[in-house]
């Protein structure tokens, strides 16, 4: 048993399955984002959406009232995802580095997360880190005044968002979902342990 | 290199061309067109084709009706117009000139 939405595309109602919905709703809002540069934009979405509907009206038939996830998948392959159709260059590139940022990682911390936090961000093993910090302490305590120093300056990353961007995740309802999902089964993990 | 990249690129760079020679027979849907530039494995999915579309017409290139349609909401038929035709005449020339070129590159042994 599952919620249904009912949408209206193109002037036409359907009833979609809630995460086709959800699936549906990310795909156009990556199109606007694609097309927005665009000086005809609206129009071009209100092609699409025409499109969309026409596809799914063929999908559905009277013993078959609801637009699944697999429904809305097929369209997506017809129609295709925003990378492809802006030009056919696969989204093997690196994730925009932009939105990321140093935080103290709590998560994996030893002492206050600073050699873990900075490996997120390099995406090194957190022990490499912690061996160039104990290897600065020995002559004249420089490193440890460094790491007191970071400590101090650097935020922890507390909430789902910053944890993604101190690994430089896109900060995606998707990636939270997934990650909220891992922290809760580390949990379940210890706690069965 | 990436070769795929490339006859990406390439596609690309003719699918203009290419929209205007199939609206050049008759007026089409959009979905007729992607049809046959699927066929000929121009492009690869629909969403490419309607960015162009739009820019097209408001290029003046291309005009277009609405017709009722059986199933859905109505359709767009897309046609070429005057601008249109003279345009795809230059395009058309190119069009000979570049594989004329390329063939001759190719060939000199």
């Amino acid at each position: 048993m599952k919620t249904t939405v009912n949408i209206n595309l193109g002037g036409y109602a359907f009833n979609l399955d809630d995460d086709a919905y959800e699936r549906l709703r990310q795909y156009m809002k990556s199109l606007e984002k694609e097309f927005s540069g665009e000086p005809s934009s609206a129009e071009i979405m209100s092609d699409i959406e025409g499109r969309i509907a026409e596809l799914f009206k063929m999908r559905l038939n009277p013993y078959k009232q609801v637009i699944t996830m697999k429904d809305v998948e097929e369209v997506m392959a017809i129609l295709g995802s925003p990378e492809v159709i802006s030009g056919g260059e696969p989204s093997d590139a690196s994730p925009p580095r932009s939105q990321r940022r140093i935080y103290r990682d709590p998560d994996r911390r030893i002492i206050g997360g600073v050699c873990a936090g900075i490996s997120a961000y390099l995406n090194w093993d957190p022990w490499i880190m912690r061996i160039i910090f104990a290897v600065l302490i020995l002559p004249g305590g420089f490193g440890l005044a460094l790491y007191v120093i970071l400590w101090i300056v650097l935020p922890e990353a507390k909430t789902t968002a910053q944890k993604l961007e101190m690994r430089g995740d896109p900060v995606t309802v998707d990636n939270i979902k997934d990650s909220v999902k891992q922290e809760f089964d580390t949990v379940k993990k210890k706690m069965n342990l | 290199m990436n070769t795929d990249n490339t006859k990406a690129q390439m596609r690309k760079g003719i699918l203009e061309y290419c929209i205007l020679a199939v609206l050049s027979r008759n007026s089409c849907y959009a979905v007729d067109v992607i049809n046959e530039l699927k066929k000929a494995e121009v492009i690869v999915v629909e969403g490419t084709l309607y960015p162009l579309l739009t820019r097209q017409k408001n290029a003046g290139l291309l005009s277009y009706r609405w017709e009722e349609s059986p199933q859905g909401p109505p359709r767009k038929y897309y046609e070429l117009t005057e601008l249109g035709k003279i345009y795809l005449n230059e395009l058309d020339k190119v069009w000979e000139e570049l594989v004329e070129s390329v063939n001759q590159i190719r060939d000199k042994k």
